[in-house]
């Protein structure tokens, strides 16, 4: 019974050859574990690639609206000067209007 | 009977803070909106410039420009220039009630007339001047003959030796005016 039990338990702890593949196996596999580690995990680095773009995205956005911004001054800024001169040009017309009326009625007086 | 005493008051000086709004600085007129005489006119010059406005048109002057410079110096002191002109092609088009209307704003003691012109060509110019202490804060120049009428209102401090500077420039004809008499 114990000599039985002696041979099946020396069957099976007996040495057995692991194949030619095994080195390599395990290589490969430390390698892959190796590679992983530093990286933040796939979600962290997705998550920095989405606020990248929203920055790049909000800073052209921000360009493009100073850029509209100063058009839209210019604009009107040119428009306001524009106004200015013709409202100083009517104003000095109606002066004029005054002052020619004043000055030949003075005449008139001193004429006659 | 506290929140009501309460309430009144905060109503009151809704009111007044409202009124104070709308009246709008020294020197300024109400002037009517005239819509209805921009269809009737065949040409209209409508210029509204507030004190924002005309630091805007100020800062795009050229000051190397010395027409431009001197626009610059005359708006310097300025808070608003407002200008309606309609030009008709039949006599005595426009409503002399509008007229009235601004006309009735223009009495002492805030506003004085400094010239009345009433030409035998029906040329008809008033210039009325708003002063506080010395000081002109607005000018009023109403000007009408049978096909055209004008009103233009300057707001703030008026300076007519600057305004005389303009004489030559921008088309502006040759006033002779006798500054400081």
């Amino acid at each position: 019974m114990s000599n039985d039990l002696d041979a099946s338990l020396r069957a099976a702890l007996r040495p057995v050859d692991p194949g030619e593949g095994l080195t390599q196996k395990v290589l490969a596999a430390i390698e892959q574990d190796t590679a992983g580690q530093p990286g933040p995990p796939p979600a962290r680095q997705s998550g920095w690639r989405w606020a990248s773009v929203a920055l790049t995205v909000a800073l052209l956005l921000g360009l493009g609206t100073a850029h509209q911004w100063q058009v839209r001054r210019q604009e009107r800024g040119l428009e306001a000067r524009r106004q200015l001169i013709e409202a100083l040009q009517v104003t000095s017309a109606k002066l004029d209007v005054a002052y020619r009326v004043v000055n030949d009625e003075e005449k008139t007086e001193n004429g006659s | 009977m506290k929140r009501q005493a309460y309430l009144a008051i905060l109503a009151a000086a809704l009111l007044l803070a409202t009124r104070l709004a709308s009246a709008g600085p020294p020197g300024q007129l109400q002037l009517p909106s005239f819509d209805s005489l921009t269809g009737k006119s065949s040409q209209s010059v409508n210029i509204t410039l507030d004190s924002t406005l005309l630091g805007l048109a100020a800062s795009f002057l050229d000051s190397n420009k010395p027409e431009e410079a001197a626009a610059r110096q005359v708006v310097s002191g300025l808070q608003g220039i407002y200008v309606r002109s309609y030009t008709f092609n039949k006599d005595f088009a426009y409503p002399t009630a509008e007229v009235e209307a601004v006309r009735k704003q223009l009495v002492p003691p805030t506003w004085q007339r400094l010239v009345q012109v009433r030409s035998k060509d029906q040329d008809n110019v008033d210039i009325y001047i708003s002063a506080d202490r010395g000081r002109a804060n607005g000018l009023v120049i109403i000007a009408s003959d049978p096909r055209e009428f004008t009103i233009v209102n300057i707001v703030g401090s008026i300076d007519l030796q600057k305004l005389h500077q303009l004489e030559g420039k921008f088309g502006v004809p040759k006033l002779q005016l006798s500054v400081g008499k």
